[in-house]
């Protein structure tokens, strides 16, 4: 594959992976979110699977698999079956509306480009020059953190600021050895799969998944 | 500003002009028959206009000069803007302010005399257009300099003309972030300045649903068919600055005669286009709530923002 | 022999861990988690003997490093898992016994628990910083259900914000970690051995300074969330005041140090490569941010447990402080407030759950009279809450002071200043609830439980060793200063 192809593809891929997290702030239904995340997965996986192919490194490439399955599949599956067993298949409003959110999140965006400057000055190629788009999904993820009430939301931004150091992880080091990262989908998986079971103990208890109705420990 | 520029920028003008209510009425066919019925003539919106200049022009008592002079206005600066986009030929008369900012604020100011008029009229639906509109136009004009911005930071200068020229000379841009990103923004822009679905559904009669028509409900006769001369001409202006900044390939770099005859044959057929696809997909998607629109336009000024951010940062 | 006597740190908990997941909670296996702790002391001052004499042990091909800062937190480790899980094993069956929870519950606390401490031991013994970070990632996540094993409303918020924040955190210290990893690899480092601690020390003064510094902010960030560190400490005292009274004499005893002693390796790369002012700007605003939470907080509480929660962040905060100062008198006294605060803590909530099993609410108000009441709980409990709030002859007074004297004799005296009023203002809160709580009348009857003498055994021990140790450091003194030495170089 010839280098602007590359470069080109690669900022592509990248890309889709910051709109997607754009996409997971402004849609209201829960499942156009989920199917959002799923889309990054598979954004994120191509990014691997493209410095794998450059780099002619075949570990790169079982990671892009393993993330495909995993972030792309897996999880949205999991997910998916959350919000169809709950039966509400609609986000209340969230703490920050919907425009205010985006326009947050751009400038989040730029934050993140300042914060990543000296990253990118120690080593100008192509990949790191993305690594702010990492940077800059995980920051997104943090605010739907913050901003959601739905158990699901919140787990959407915890996999996105997951898929943001993650993009980061690819491109920064082109894979961090593959103990760790091994460690880190395991562990991801395993967050997931507890949050989940969480989530079908809070509506048993609760019935219902909106976090604001845990208020119960406070001082 | 030598003769044969000003005669393109003329010639660009008046193929505008002409061809505006000729492309509005292929929209209105190709709807037509999408949803299964025959359909206007294609030369039907000029008829309509004929017809009202000849239709007595009556005036709100309590309303003012602004009421008068909006359709002037909005016809002239479109007019004016169809002079300087490059959709001809990228040597065009206003080199030196033809840029683009030039072209928003000319287009900001036809939208903000179209609304004043909408409250000078006096009546509770053209106050409560003005302000529809004026809440959509606050998130779509940012967009549309941030979107074409982004453009310009590649090509050097914010000159429309000089931003065409660098996309025909390096044509790999097109497919660049930067350049994607901005056309998506400035596609769902168009949607929303020139007052087509899902943000107004321009062939509504129910006065609560209207943006751009509850503004000019009081207008009638010459001013009337000025209003919808001027809006015409702006839908065919932003899809001409959609296809040529985008696919300029077609629009001629001389002031020759023969190339611009050729470029008005390509360029019309990319408006054509463009305005067939936006026909289509207009019958397909519902109006959204007006209380939407407002995320829509902040999605894609976000877009904008990315686009820019990506053309410093990317490319 | 002694990579495999490394090696076996974390094994033992594992064995245990597997023993329980098959053969369920019974008599005989639960004393299984007391032995293998004990098998990690003796294991642990095995490998403190020959360090001290030979140098660090390594294994598996410098994935495992021993020096004689990782022996000093084996060690914590072991006495504090030691106290919990001994514990534990009459909590546990009282909890049966009462039906709060069944024979798959117990089985779950089991395994989890051992799976909880062998992740920690792993991370202490592994020289690869990304081993470390995958060690505290699967301590968040086995303690994820052991937080919710009541089941109650209340213990499933808990949980949730747990995991969810606690998640968080750890994801930002991956990106500190992959930071670390990228400069790594531009001065020189290769592959896997990139992220071992050695190398990284050995590269320290060709990092780039830029780099570093976000990477150690990140750091600090995630870490630090685990820690406990305020404003990233929300979770805590939810979590920690639901889980049951071995798991969160676990989880404050020494997860919290397991985490900052994460800090106080990447402490060692960040003052060579920044400077010592940038790692110590931040944890003094942590420390005293931590401090003033915790005092605001105490003085209105109504819940004994959340009570002691808010005193791990301020603990917390002091070892934090202690590392800030950084010289060698700091560095050994925040380790010995390690150790101290472990055993004491641990005790502490230990005798909180008993207090719980006998009166049944986790109220202050609900409680009065227990010293009369019931003596040895009550006296248990007064002691630890004594030791807690730094009384001699504990030994967390010894490290108080110490870190007080070295704080003025490095400049930081305004911050330690501040520290000591906040302590006054701890002190005088938590004395007021337990006044309450301990002294007077007893409400009621008194009810069903009674203290096994094993359980009682295990808390008055402990509070044996948090006295003996603040008299005399003697046992532990050369291995408390070389772990001092390995952190201030």
């Amino acid at each position: 594959m010839s280098d602007t192809v590359y470069v080109q593809l690669l900022d592509l891929a990248a890309g889709l992976v910051l709109v997607c997290a754009f996409v997971a702030l402004w849609r209201r239904g829960l499942v156009a979110i989920v199917r959002a995340l799923a889309v990054q997965g598979v954004a994120l996986a191509a990014v691997a699977l493209l410095l794998g192919l450059h780099q002619h490194d075949l570990e790169t490439i079982v990671v892009a698999v393993l993330v495909f399955s995993l972030k792309g599949v897996v999880i949205p599956r999991v997910l998916l079956r959350i919000v169809s067993s709950s039966g509400e298949s609609r986000e209340v409003e969230p703490l920050v509306n919907v425009p205010a959110s985006l326009l947050a999140a751009a400038g989040l965006v730029l934050l993140a480009y300042a914060t990543t400057r000296n990253v990118v000055a120690l080593d100008p190629s192509p990949e790191t020059r993305a690594i702010p788009i990492g940077v800059a999904v995980a920051l997104i993820g943090f605010f739907a953190l913050a901003t959601r009430r739905k158990a699901v939301t919140q787990i959407v931004g915890f996999l996105l600021v997951d898929n943001g150091i993650a993009l980061v992880a690819f491109l920064a080091t082109s894979g961090v050895p593959l103990v760790v990262e091994l460690g880190v989908a395991l562990d991801v998986l395993l967050a997931v799969l507890i949050l989940q079971v969480l989530v079908s103990r809070m509506r048993t208890k609760f019935g219902a998944m909106d976090l604001d109705q845990l208020r119960e420990l406070h001082d | 500003m030598t003769l044969p520029r000003l005669a393109v920028a003329l010639a660009q003008a008046l193929l505008v002009i002409g061809a505006a209510p000729v492309l509005v009425g292929v929209m209105r066919r190709v709807r037509a028959r999408l949803e299964g019925r025959t359909g206007p003539s294609l030369s039907q919106p000029w008829r309509d206009i004929r017809k009202l200049f000849r239709k007595q022009r009556i005036v709100p008592a309590n309303s003012s000069w602004v009421f008068s002079a909006a359709p002037v206005v909005l016809v002239s600066t479109a007019a004016l803007v169809s002079g300087i986009v490059p959709f001809l030929s990228t040597r065009s008369a206003f080199d030196q302010v033809g840029d683009l900012f030039a072209v928003v604020y000319l287009l900001l100011l036809g939208t903000v005399f179209l609304a004043l008029a909408g409250l000078d009229s006096g009546s509770a639906f053209g106050g409560m257009g003005a302000s529809r509109a004026m809440t959509i136009a606050a998130l779509a004009e940012p967009t549309i300099l941030l979107a074409i911005f982004a453009l310009s930071v590649g090509a050097g200068s914010s000159n429309l003309g000089a931003i065409v020229s660098a996309t025909l000379t390096h044509p790999g841009r097109v497919a660049s972030p930067a350049s994607v990103l901005a056309f998506a923004a400035l596609a769902i822009v168009t949607l929303a300045e020139t007052g087509r679905l899902p943000i107004d559904n321009p062939s509504t009669h129910l006065e609560l649903t209207m943006i751009h028509e509850a503004m000019i409900l009081q207008y009638s006769g010459p001013d009337l068919a000025l209003v919808e001369l001027a809006g015409q001409m702006r839908l065919v202006i932003f899809l001409g600055l959609l296809s040529n900044l985008f696919v300029p390939w077609g629009v001629a770099t001389t002031t020759h005669p023969l190339q611009l005859l050729a470029a008005a044959a390509v360029t019309l057929a990319k408006i054509t286009v463009l305005a067939i696809s936006v026909a289509v997909f207009e019958v397909f998607v519902a109006k959204l709530r007006l209380f939407r629109v407002p995320e829509l336009l902040a999605a894609s000024f976000v877009l904008a923002f990315l686009a820019v951010t990506a053309s410093f940062f990317v490319a | 022999m002694w990579n495999t006597l490394a090696l076996l740190v974390p094994a033992f908990p594992l064995a245990a861990a597997a023993v329980a997941a098959a053969a369920g909670w019974r008599r005989s296996t639960a004393w299984l988690a007391p032995t293998a702790a004990v098998a990690v002391i003796a294991d642990g001052v095995a490998l403190s003997v020959r360090v001290l004499d030979h140098g660090p042990v390594t294994a598996l091909n410098d994935l495992v490093r021993i020096d004689a800062l990782s022996a000093f937190m084996i060690l914590v480790i072991g006495l504090v898992a030691f106290i919990a899980t001994a514990y534990g094993v009459s909590y546990i069956r009282a909890e049966l016994d009462h039906g709060h929870t069944d024979a798959a519950g117990a089985r779950i606390y089991g395994v989890l628990v051992c799976l909880f401490v062998a992740a920690m031991l792993a991370g202490v013994v592994a020289n690869n910083l990304g081993v470390l970070w995958v060690a505290v990632e699967a301590t968040t996540i086995s303690t994820a259900f052991l937080v919710g094993h009541r089941r109650t409303r209340a213990s499933l918020e808990a949980s949730w914000k747990y995991t969810v924040i606690g998640s968080v955190g750890v994801a930002l210290a991956f990106l500190g970690t992959v930071l670390v990893y990228f400069a790594s690899r531009h001065a020189g480092g290769s592959g896997q051995a990139a992220l071992n601690w050695t190398a990284l020390v050995a590269e320290a003064p060709r990092l780039d300074p830029g780099v570093m510094r976000l990477a150690v902010g990140m750091l600090v960030l995630g870490y630090g969330t685990k820690v406990g560190l305020a404003p990233m400490h929300t979770w805590l005292p939810d979590a920690h005041s639901q889980a049951p009274a071995p798991v969160s004499a676990l989880m404050s005893g020494v997860l919290l140090s397991v985490a900052f002693y994460a800090l106080l390796r990447y402490k060692v790369i960040a003052d060579v490569t920044l400077g010592p002012g940038y790692l110590r700007g931040l944890l003094v605003a942590g420390a005293l941010l931590s401090l003033t939470v915790a005092a605001s907080l105490l003085i209105a509480q109504r819940d004994y447990k959340r009570l002691l929660a808010y005193s791990s962040i301020e603990h917390m905060g002091l070892i934090a402080l202690g590392t800030a100062i950084g010289s060698p008198l700091a560095i050994s006294a925040a380790l010995l407030h390690i150790l101290g605060h472990g055993i004491a803590k641990a005790v502490a909530f230990c005798s909180s759950g008993e207090v719980l099993l006998a009166e049944g609410t986790t109220e202050i108000t609900g409680v009065r009279g227990l010293l009369a009441a019931r003596p040895l709980v009550g006296g248990t409990f007064g002691l630890a809450l004594i030791a807690v709030l730094g009384f001699p002859p504990f030994s967390l007074f010894a490290s108080e002071l110490a870190i007080a004297r070295a704080g003025v004799a490095d400049g930081l005296g305004w911050a330690v200043a501040i520290a000591l009023v906040l302590l006054l203002v701890i002190f005088a809160a938590v004395v007021g609830h337990a006044q309450h709580m301990l002294l007077g009348e007893p409400a009621g009857e008194l009810e069903g439980h009674h203290t096994p003498r094993a359980a009682g055994a295990v808390l008055v021990a402990g509070l044996l060793a948090a006295a003996v140790l603040g008299v005399s450091i003697w046992p532990i003194e050369r291995l408390l200063h070389a772990a001092a030495r390995v952190v201030t170089g």
